[in-house]
């Protein structure tokens, strides 16, 4: 059983990552009532502008200093929330309809950022190297861990926590939970439920652009990569339940750790266990864990 | 949905069996056409006839292919069982899958359709001993066409391209005859108002089950033709992007709207392809847009601009009120 | 009175902790007009779903033509000959009136899974489905889309639709929502020719229509039959006059004989 101990702790790891992607997923579907099947694309796109754009040409022979993976941690989700910005004012004519086309939009767009990033960076992936400071490696216990790893956990949780205040303790968090809950209530209130919109989404866009540049030092870049995390992203808001923060945040842990430990026993197997687990979770418990009816079945 | 009538029905066969002949050339891309011609207007029967967004149908275009290669390869099967096995093999994954869908529609419909596309793609791309991996299944032949009395060799690519074109109009007329039956009027009438539907006394479950296994077959079929098309089978087709393209093609065509829409989005589709994938590698991203624009701004797509235009209603009675707002609950 | 299509008794419903349906007893005999009132809110639609199969109720049970019904699937009540229209209004809007009604005639309802014959090819289908057209006013008007019609020849649609499933027992709920007096002319007008022929039971709110059709009258308030009986014993009922209807009972003019 303790041999496991190196897979749960992994597990836990990548799953902070996983549930600051999925919440900025949850956000955009528990406040616009939208899927946002272009997650992943905005996740990759987050990585490819940092990575490319602000780290040097060899940042995959030559670890990066601290100071410019800094900047490259601020760009990526700025980059991310500023296409994300710009879709979701084209959305807007959706609105009101069929959540169909909502959903065939934001496909549609994905596609065309997946194939923008191969327009300007080519089709051929990239490592990047993490920030030389942490580039190192500790055992514990005979197993080496990549310390990147859990830096970038670090990164992810803070992101979570700041996230976490944000919308429990400003008067604008305070609206966009509203607007989950009742979004005529709050237009009713006399706040502009556009500008509440656009700043909700360019922040769940923002959230995967953040989690895509933490995670390049681990997957390395491909233009396809944001199609790997958008299932994860499915399982862990359907399983914590939409607009349940610490739902997204436990089942984030929970899907890292399955898929970590499945990898274990099968190691090409992870990601169907996560295929599989999406299945069994909508067919048997669409409602998540709580079992709290949520906006995917209006 | 608008039922073009004989007419149109007519003509698009005569293109379908006329192009072969008269364009000599590019019978590799005119088999092409037509085999994703065949693949849309099944799938509509789901999306536009039904109203169930599937997101993960290239599952049984791929099952379909790799059906009809292992038929070939393992049981020695012709054209004939091996696309038979192609459509049995897809009808009866989807028979599965209706029992996972049963119930859903909308978003979670869409939602469940990915995850399914995916755990195909998954189990095709690290299954090696059955599919051969990421390789795919390799050289597959084109066994003649066995009328009884004679062969036809089906190697050359023109005659190939015929037989597409043949099986594309018998799907077309079947379809085109299904959409004006009870069963085709009663999943119309589920799309619009299920609600209804049931009330009126309709088997919504099953008709809904029995339309993703018609379209899942259909889309089994065209897996095979692309098969022996290609010689090989690959997992990428389960992809979701390879999914999305057909909901795409059916959409910009006008398959919501209109009978002949899934056609025509595939004429367009692969008419952008060669057009515009002549000037620029990434020709998709410029139709990606397209699409992004016809979801916004024009729904009903090609076909809705050929549809005739509403028979407008006579006078109202004298004495009729304005309409009101809907009574509110008792 | 001839004897009970339908029976209801002691059915109860309850949604949650909320409970809805409240010891509901009622006796549809075969042939008459039953009315349903009561303030909004008050549970009658959910009884029409529950006794169209929509909702299985909790408690008690439900009587058709002799069978049990409870808790049976509103196809299988479409199956027995029970039909219901719908106070919010479905309808299959892109397709024509008459497309609307001939998908509920039954010899096209029988078979769901014929794929190869034309239902606009069927004749006899079709010839029915235009009787019921002319019956509620819309002849002329077959093949005008659903979602053109002008209200009133919708709501009148809405009934054919229920109509042409040529049921035993017929639910209407709310039939008069938004009509002026010409369209509750036409539905007096085809309420009078069905009466007799088919046990129809009515939700509404207009009194005056209501009364002059109505061989009994159940007021429906907070989930339960708080009085019941013919139009003229309801004017009398303190209960009626005080809960539900209030002083609008007593400006129901005596139905003309």
């Amino acid at each position: 059983m303790s041999d496991l101990i190196p897979y749960l702790l992994q597990g836990l790891a990548t799953g902070l990552l996983y549930a600051l992607m999925a919440l900025g997923f949850m956000l955009i579907v528990g406040v616009m009532q939208v899927i946002n099947l272009a997650h992943g694309a905005l996740f990759a796109l987050g990585a490819y502008v940092a990575v490319l754009g602000v780290l040097p040409r060899d940042a995959d022979e030559v670890a990066p200093g601290l100071g410019l993976w800094a900047v490259a941690v601020l760009v990526a989700p700025l980059a991310a929330a500023g296409a994300g910005a710009v879709l979701e004012l084209g959305m807007r004519r959706t609105y009101g309809k069929d959540a169909l086309y909502g959903l065939l939009f934001t496909f549609g767009a994905a596609i065309v950022i997946e194939e923008g990033i191969r327009l300007v960076w080519q089709s051929a992936g990239y490592g990047v190297l993490p920030p030389a400071a942490v580039g190192g490696a500790f055992t514990v216990g005979g197993v080496r861990y990549l310390l990147y790893q859990f830096v970038a956990a670090g990164v992810a949780g803070a992101a979570i926590v700041l996230l976490w205040l944000f919308i429990e303790r400003t008067r604008t968090g305070a609206l966009i939970k509203a607007g989950a809950h009742d979004a005529e209530m709050v237009r009713a209130l006399g706040v502009d439920l556009g500008r509440l919109r656009l700043l909700v989404f360019a922040l769940g866009c923002g959230l995967a652009g953040l989690a895509g540049v933490i995670m390049a030092p681990l997957r390395g870049l491909r233009p396809h990569m944001g199609a790997d995390v958008v299932i994860p992203a499915f399982v862990i808001i359907v399983l914590g339940g939409v607009g349940s923060f610490r739902g997204s945040v436990v089942a984030g842990l929970l899907v890292g750790v399955v898929e970590s430990v499945a990898g274990r026993y099968v190691t090409a197997w992870s990601q169907l266990a996560m295929y599989l687990l999406l299945i069994a979770v909508v067919v048997w418990r669409p409602r998540g864990l709580s079992g709290r009816i949520s906006v995917l079945e209006r | 949905m608008h039922r073009p009538g004989l007419p149109s029905i007519l003509a698009v066969i005569a293109l379908a069996a006329v192009l072969p002949a008269v364009w000599r050339s590019g019978a590799d891309v005119q088999a092409e056409i037509l085999i994703w011609a065949t693949y849309a207007l099944g799938y509509n029967l789901l999306l536009g006839c039904t109203g169930l967004p599937s997101f993960g149908h290239g599952a049984f275009v791929g099952l379909g292919g790799y059906a009809c290669g292992l038929a070939q390869q393992k049981l020695g099967a012709g054209l004939i069982g091996s696309l038979a096995a192609a459509v049995a093999a897809a009808a009866l994954l989807a028979g599965l899958c209706a029992v996972l869908l049963a119930g859903r529609r909308g978003i979670y419909y869409s939602l469940l359709t990915i995850a399914i596309g995916q755990v195909c793609w998954f189990t095709a791309q690290h299954w090696h001993g059955l599919t051969g991996g990421e390789g795919g299944l390799q050289g597959l032949v084109r066994p003649p066409l066995d009328l009884g009395v004679a062969g036809i060799a089906l190697a050359d690519n023109r005659a190939f391209a015929w037989l597409c074109a043949g099986i594309f109009v018998v799907v077309l007329l079947g379809l085109w005859r299904l959409i004006a039956s009870p069963f085709g009027m009663a999943l119309q009438a589920v799309k619009q108002n299920e609600l209804r539907a049931q009330f009126i006394g309709y088997p919504v479950a099953l008709l809904k089950s029995a339309s993703l296994v018609i379209s899942a077959a259909i889309a089994g079929l065209a897996g095979g033709l692309l098969a022996l098309k290609d010689h090989s089978a690959y997992p990428n087709v389960m992809d979701l992007h390879q999914s999305g393209q057909v909901v795409m093609m059916v959409l910009v065509g006008g398959g919501l709207v209109h009978f002949l829409g899934p056609v025509i989005g595939a004429v367009v589709y692969f008419g952008a392809r060669d057009l515009l994938g002549g000037a620029t590698e990434h020709w998709l991203l410029w139709y990606g847009l397209l699409f992004m624009a016809v979801v916004l701004f024009k729904p009903e797509g090609i076909g809705g601009l050929l549809r005739p235009t509403q028979t407008p209603p006579p006078e109202p009675l004298p004495g009729s009120p304005t309409p009101l707002p809907e009574a509110g609950r008792s | 009175m001839s004897a009970a299509l339908m029976t209801v008794a002691a059915v109860h419903k309850r949604f949650g902790r909320r409970v809805v349906l409240e010891e509901i007893d009622l006796a549809f005999p075969e042939g008459s007009v039953t009315g349903i009132i009561g303030p909004n809110g008050a549970g009658k639609t959910t009884c029409f779903n529950v006794l169209t199969g929509r909702f299985r109720p909790d408690r008690g049970s439900i009587t058709f033509a002799g069978e049990d019904i409870t808790g049976c699937s509103p196809r299988a009540i479409a199956g027995r000959g029970i039909a219901r229209s719908f106070q919010q209004m479905n309808l299959f809007d892109d397709f024509s009136a008459l497309d609307n009604v001939r998908l509920a005639v039954p010899s096209i309802r029988r078979r769901p899974f014929d794929a190869w014959g034309a239902v606009a090819g069927d004749a006899s289908a079709t010839g029915k489905a235009q009787a019921v057209l002319a019956r509620v006013g819309l002849s002329g008007k077959e093949h005008v889309g659903a979602k053109h019609l002008a209200y009133g020849d919708r709501r009148a649609l809405e009934i054919a639709v229920a109509l042409a499933a040529e049921p035993r027992l017929l639910f209407l709920d709310e039939p008069c929502a938004g009509l002026g007096t010409a369209g509750i002319a036409r539905l007096s007008a085809l309420v009078a020719s069905l009466k007799g022929a088919i046990t129809l039971v009515i939700i509404e709110h207009d009194l005056r229509f209501l009364f002059a059709f109505a061989d009994q009258v159940a007021v429906i308030h907070w989930g339960q039959v708080i009085a019941r009986g013919t139009p003229a014993e309801l004017r009398a009922d303190p209960w009626a006059r005080a809960g539900a209807l209030g002083d609008a009972v007593e400006s129901v003019p005596e139905a003309a004989p």
